[in-house]
Parts: structure tokens; sequence; C-alpha cells
């Protein structure tokens, strides 16, 4: 009995809407062991946190814990056979406090009333250990969001569970808080918890893990303990991003390099951002990189008129500055698109009809009608170029975060953009729209359009764009081209860490491999 | 190296659906419901059917009607205005006391609607500014437009003059000599108004904005403008209802437009349109505003009192959502088994 595994997940498979989420993946975490579950994002590592939450069910699979066949129906099955997961975007609640989060629907009673001393004195010691040093009165929105990420795994934690799911944990956090949370970690691994530990960064995984796992579009094509893990698998793993990316289309970029329509910021200011300076011409990917933040996002927002600028001067290749509005951006071909959420589809429409929210919502000119066999044939036409794999008349609700995303993406692609703004646009989905995105983005600069794309996953940047320029703390922190673009080095500009060891595989960028 | 390589890998091949999936619209339920109840309350009560009978239920239905047509667009945009009944009747005081001072009636009507577009805008303006939901500030300007036209009419029912008459006499009179012009008005208004939702780019960003408003924001459509010409357009509505009753009664009462909002909203989901935003039907209001009509009409035909068929209108709006949501979940689980199907 106490031979088995604590848990035992086999043939998991889920679908959601059109797009297989995880096909075949089968794993175990033996008691008191740390199990990292690797993938890249899309990989499907969220929808088995998902599953294992009881937030989503497993259309096949079974579950065994104890080596009993378990059905989790709910969160509350979840937390009966004590499984806590701290999810990546954690279901928070950024109006009401820090201690209302962390006790969420548990909140401790003295006299049948909510008692805020008890839930003080349980949370107390748990937070000085993560190094959360806040106000646990105030809304948890006012955090930062490493901070919130903390919340998250504190309120899992105060489970006291006996299986801990940890979906990406170290996303948001800087270098000192992640050590600071892997220590906790395996303090709670030698007290006897069990650990699965899903994340996109393999040196995590080194760093922490009993046990290695690798998932790749919805199946486990590796799994390992640590110590039997050989360089050459470690290599393997590292590299197996690396086909994602297209080839940059060379001969273009060197034509006629000085007439191009360039895009100039000089010393802009706001937001998180401070004097800021740089050029971008048509035919690059400009990269930005940037952790959470660093105010590359603040950036994008403020070239598409989301945000004010404080000061500093934009010039854009039409002439003009900065757009005041997004409407105004629009009508001039700069373009936004961004995985945060709310910027995306409109759900409940048809593709055809998000499809034609830009030329026929934004522009104020051209035909003062929709027709819904014009917008028809507008979707048939990016449909086919987008690599959309539903029909246009279908609701964009039910495509996958993919298809959504080209969605989005998609809209623009009927105006001509001269500008393209890329917010994290490849974030949480699954690698075949990713490629198909980086693709498209590829494409568009190769027609002309000056490109600027912010991530925070370090060989995305190194993958696709030409150059890339790297934030900290709303401050240039230098930039980058060539062989020397690589993700330790991008990661070591962005953090300011010159002597610490790269976090990352020094995955090489594509320029060298090729 | 050749240009091949650098298109992506693809994962699949796009295989858009041939036939587009055959949908009822969505004022079927509205319009089947209208049939059974006229049927049913023409069986219990012949009369009921006679032209005559009809005609003043539809005439009835007209002025709230018009009203509902106008909910439609600001529940397009996920918003809810309770002010329309207020509207409606400061609108129709307002024309009233201008007639009576001699004003050309008229130029008088023409500013009833002007007042009504402009409290439609300065309610726009006020949610914007503030940034509240529509219906906090229609609830205030509500009261402010109720007390309003009761300082102006002194809590009394106002009649202007008739004077040369010829728009008391157009507004009462009845075009082809059998349907009232209010009919007419409200037939042609539904009609046109369901082409501006749908078919027009008005149309398109309204409901682009109800259904996500960061999304339709995101996408350069400027929901502001696009809010406030939805409000203003339920305001100018409103107050055209307001003068046609003023012009077809030749008075307006006290009580005149009580309850028009809440009955306006009930035509509207009857007829279709959701809450949630994004969607809505100008026609199915229309139908919706009928159907609310045909019951309160066939059951004081009955012989039951008012007070049941008021409970009968609630009942009836139940009912509708309860169908909506089984429904709903009937083609959703149709879909689910044919993508399964499909898959094998």
């Amino acid at each position: 009995m106490s031979d088995s595994p604590l848990i035992s997940v086999r043939n998991l498979a889920k679908r959601l809407g059109g797009f297989v989420a995880l096909e075949d993946v089968s794993l175990a975490a033996e008691r008191g062991t740390i199990h990292a579950i690797v993938g890249e994002s899309g990989a499907g590592k969220s929808t088995m946190a998902r599953i294992l939450a009881g937030i989503e069910r497993a259309d096949s699979g079974a579950i065994e814990i104890d080596g009993h066949s378990v059905a989790i129906d709910s969160p509350s099955a979840a937390r009966k056979h004590g499984i806590a997961v701290a999810l990546q975007q954690s279901a928070l609640f950024p109006d009401r406090s820090v201690l209302a989060n962390l006790f969420v629907n548990r909140e401790p009673l003295r006299s049948g009333l909510v008692s805020r001393r008890e839930m003080q004195a349980r949370s107390f010691a748990l937070l000085r250990q993560l190094g959360l040093a806040v106000d646990v009165g105030a809304p948890l929105g006012e955090l930062g969001a490493a901070e919130r990420q903390l919340v998250g795994i504190a309120r899992a934690l105060l489970d006291h569970p006996r299986l801990l799911v940890l979906d990406e944990s170290c996303e948001a956090l800087d270098r000192s808080q992640g050590d600071r949370l892997f220590a906790v970690l395996r303090e709670l691994k030698a007290r006897g918890m069990t650990m699965l530990y899903l994340t996109s960064r393999l040196e995590e995984a080194l760093a922490l893990a009993d046990q290695v796992s690798v998932i790749r579009n919805g199946r486990d094509v590796l799994s390992k303990p640590r110590s039997d893990l050989t360089a050459t698998e470690e290599a393997m793993i590292g590299q197996l991003g690396l086909t994602l990316f297209p080839l940059p289309l060379r001969s273009l970029s060197n034509v006629a390099g000085t007439l191009r329509p360039q895009l100039t910021v000089s010393g802009l200011s706001g937001g998180r951002l401070a004097g800021v300076g740089f050029s971008a011409r048509a035919g690059e990917i400009v990269g930005l990189a940037g952790l959470r933040g660093s105010g590359a996002s603040d950036l994008l927002a403020m070239l598409f008129g989301q945000r004010r600028a404080r000061k500093g001067k934009v010039r854009f290749p039409d002439g003009d500055g900065l757009p005041k509005t997004r409407t105004e951006a629009a009508r001039r071909g700069i373009c936004l698109i961004s995985s945060h959420a709310g910027n995306g589809v409109m759900a409940d429409k048809s593709i055809a009809f998000n499809l034609s929210s830009v030329v026929l919502g934004a522009r104020d000119w051209g035909r003062r009608w929709y027709s819904p066999k014009a917008a028809a044939e507008r979707a048939a036409r990016l449909v086919e170029a987008l690599r959309i794999r539903s029909g246009s008349d279908e609701l964009a609700g039910s495509l996958s975060a993919g298809g959504r995303q080209k969605v989005a993406l998609g809209r623009w692609l009927e105006i001509g953009p001269q500008v393209v703004l890329l917010d994290e646009p490849a974030r949480g989905i699954d690698i075949g729209s990713k490629q198909e995105i980086y693709g498209l983005v590829r494409q568009m600069a190769a027609s002309g359009c000056v490109v600027l794309m912010h991530s925070s996953e370090m060989s995305e940047l190194a993958g696709l764009c030409d150059r890339v320029i790297a934030f900290r703390d709303g401050r240039l922190a230098g930039e980058v081209a060539g062989s020397e673009m690589d993700a330790a080095t991008l990661r070591k500009l962005i953090t300011g860490d010159t002597a610490a060891p790269a976090r990352e595989p020094a995955t090489t960028s594509q320029r060298n491999a090729a | 190296m050749t240009s091949a390589d650098t298109s992506p890998r693809l994962a699949g091949s796009a295989t858009p659906k041939a036939k587009p999936d055959f949908r009822l619209p969505s004022e079927t339920g509205v319009v089947v419901a209208l049939a059974v109840l006229v049927g049913l309350l023409g069986w219990l009560h012949r009369p009921f059917l006679e032209p005559a009978n009809l005609l003043v239920l539809v005439e009835q239905a007209a002025l709230p009607g018009i009203a509902a047509i106008g909910m439609v667009f600001v529940l397009a945009i996920r918003e809810i205005d309770l002010s329309v009944g207020a509207v409606f009747h400061l609108a129709a005081v307002a024309a009233a006391v201008l007639i009576a001072a001699g004003t050309d009636p008229w130029l008088s009507v023409l500013a009833g609607i002007a007042l009504g577009t402009c409290i439609g805008l300065v309610n726009g303006l006020l949610a914007q500014a503030l940034r509240v939901p529509v219906i906090a500030v229609t609830l205030g300007s509500w009261w402010m437009a109720d007390g309003l036209s009761s300082v102006i009419g002194k809590g009394q029912a106002i009649t202007p003059p008739a004077g040369d008459g010829s728009f008391f006499s157009t507004l009462s009179g009845k075009a082809f000599g059998m349907v009232p012009a209010s009919v007419a008005i409200f037939v042609l208004l539904a009609a046109a108004l369901q082409i501006v939702l749908h078919r027009t780019r008005f149309g398109y960003r309204a409901q682009a904005t109800g259904s996500n408003p960061e999304a339709a924001a995101h996408a350069g459509i400027a929901t502001a403008t696009v809010r406030l010409t939805a409000l203003a357009l339920m305001g100018a509505v409103a107050g055209l209802a307001g003068v046609i009753h003023l012009g077809a009664q030749g008075t307006i009462a006290p009580a005149d437009g009580n309850g028009f909002a809440l009955f306006a909203i009930t035509a509207a989901l009857l007829g279709g349109t959701r809450l949630s935003g994004g969607h809505g039907s100008v026609v199915g209001a229309a139908i919706g505003a009928l159907v609310i009509q045909v019951v309160l009409n066939g059951m004081a035909l009955l012989g039951i009192g008012s007070a049941w068929a008021s409970f009968a209108v609630g009942a009836l709006l139940v009912a509708a959502l309860a169908a909506d949501r089984i429904g709903r979940i009937w083609r959703s689980h149709r879909a689910e088994r044919r993508q399964a199907g499909k898959r094998g």
C-alpha cells in the first residue's frame, strides 16, 4: 500500500474546444519527492494543473491516489484528497485583502464570526518564510506581480496538502524570491510533502527536482530520475524549442537600408519608463526584453495610444507622433497584439464578426454598411491565411487560445498595418499556433512593417528577433544583436546580475544553429 | 538556404467547413409565443380576433414598443436605461407646454425629441465621466426627469389647445383609413432600426462594444462614442414616443409613461435580446411588446382582473428565459455530440 506512488496519472486526455490540450499523459509522483514536469508553454501543463485542481475534468484517463482510483470532479474533491494547486494565474480576488485571499472559503471562525486575528496568526510564519513582507490588510490588486504569485502559493500551502501542485511558480519572481521559494519547497519536501512542479524552464527543474518528466504537445516524452539524466539528454530537452522559429528573410533587410521607414523614440517617459530612446526600421523584428514591470509593456501601450506618455518624442513612419487614442492608432495603421486578458476576442460573436472589427469598427472610411456577406468573404480569406481550423461562422469562443490569438492578429492584417506592436503574442498557446504566429510576424516584418515584440521568454526573443533591446526598471539596459543574442545574455541584461550563472540553458540563437 | 525554410511548419491543414449550420433566427421563440397566445385567446374568446380589437391592441403596444426598440441598442452595448418612462413623459410635457405657449406644434415636437436626445447624451456623458454603469446614472435621471415634469405640469394633466390642428389631426389620424399613425411609425421605426443594428457600421460597433468592451476598444473601436450614440438614440426614441402620445391623445396625464422602462426591457428580453450584451433584435423586441400587450389585453377581455395580468407577464418572461436556457443546453449538447461523431 505505501509502496504505491502518492499520485499516479494514467493516459490523461483533455480537449478544449477544437484543441487537444492533453493527448496522453502518464506519470507518477513518489511520496516525499519533487517531480518536475517540463514543457514549453502550451504543452499542456496548465491544463493538467487545472484537472488536478478539480477545475476541469479530464475527457479520459485515470487518476490514482494511494493506489486507489479517484474522481476529482470539483475543487472541494481535490482538497479532500489532500491536493492543493497554485495555478499560474490563480483565481484570486484583486479587490479583497491579502488575508481574505489566503483564506477563501475556509475562513477561521471564532464564535461564529470570521476572525481576522486567527487568520493573521496562521499565516504569519508562512508569509515570513516566503519573504512576503506586505500589509496583509491591503487589497491584493495593489501588490506587485511577484507578491501576488507568492500569495497564490501561500494559499495552497495553508491547506497543508499532501500533494502540492505548482504551475510556473517562479514566473513572476526575481532571483532572490525564487531561491527563497525553493528553500521553502525543499524544507517541505524534507517534512514529507510531495510536489509536482510544472515549469517551462529546464534549469529550475534540474535545480529542484528528484524526478523530471518532459511533456510536449500533450504527451509525456521522457521521465527519469534527476540523477539519471545525462548531459546529452539535458541538452536535448533544452533544444526542444529551437525548431519553433522561422528564419529571418535576410535578403530583404539588407536592401536600401537608409530609405526604409523607421520608428524613432527619444526620451520617452511615462508609466514605469524613464527616458527611453531607440529606433526601429521596417523589415526587422526588434525584441524588447524585460521582466514584468520593466516598462517594456508600458512602452507598447504608449505607442498604441492606450497609455499616456509623460514626456518624450516619438516619430512614426507616417511622420506623426504618438497616437492619442487606440482608435487613432488603428486608423494610422499601428496595431498592438497582446496576450493580456481582455484584449482578446469577442467570444460570443462569430469569427467573421471578429475579423471585421478593425476594418469596420475602427476605420471611419470605406463602406458604411456592414454586410455579412463581405464579412464572410474577408473571413474566409483570413481563415485560410491564418490557418484557423474552424469555419468563419463559428463562434470565436469555441477556438483554442492559439486560435483566438490568431483571430486577434488576423483582424489587423486586413488594414495592412505599418507598425506592429506585440506584447507576449504567443504566451499560453499551443506549439503549433506559436509556430504559425511566429511565421506571420516574420512575414509582416518582411512585407515592410516596423515590428516591436516584447516577451518575457528570452528564448523566444533570441529565436525570433533580429536585435533585442533590454529594459530594466524602466531604463534601457543594453542592446544585443547577431550572434551574441542568446537567452542567457538577455537574462543577465534584464536582471542586471552580471556574475550570476545563467538561469536558462544557453540556447543558441537560430542564426548560429543554421 | 531556400526561401521555403522560412514558412512556418504547419500543425495541420486548414479545413473550413463548407456549409454553415442552419440556425433558427433569435426571434423564433417570440413569434411562436405570439402565435400561440393569439390562437389561444381567439379560441377562448372569439371577439378577441376581431380586427378592431387587434388594432387597438397594436396601438396600445406601439408606444412602449418604440421604447423597447431603443432599449435593444442600450442592451446591445451591455447597459440598461431606466429613465425611458420619465424621458417619455418629460418630452411630452415640454412639447405640450410649448404648444400651449403658442409655439408651432411641429417645432414643439422637434424640441421634445431634442430634449429626449439631450437627456440621453447627458446620461452617457455622466456614465462616462463618473465611470459608473448607465443603470446607476439613469436611475438618477429618472427621478430628476420625473420631478421636473411634475414641477412643470403641477401634477395635473396638460392639454394644449388643438389650434390649427395639423399636428394633432395627423397623429390621431389613420393611415390607409385604418392603421393608427402611431402604429405606422412603430412598424417603420422597427424595420429601420433593425437594419441599423445589423447592417451598419454603428450597429456593428454597438454589438462589438457590448460583446467585449475591452476587445472592442483594443481593436480601435471608439467605444465611448458608440455608448453615447446608443444612449442618445434611446433618448430620442423615448422623446419621439412621448410626442406621439401627446399628438394622438391630445393630452399628457401624470401617470403616462410609468413603467415604460421595465416594459421595454421585458419586451427586449422576450424578443431574444440578452442582458449580457453584444446581441439584439429590434424586430424581436417589437414583437415582444405585442406579446405583452396581448397578455394584458386578453386577460382583460377574459374578465380576469388586471392584477393577474401583471402576474402573467412576469410568468411569461420567466418561462421565456427558461426556454432560452433549455435551448442553449440542447444546442451545446448537439454540438458536442456532432464533434465527437466527427472525430469518430
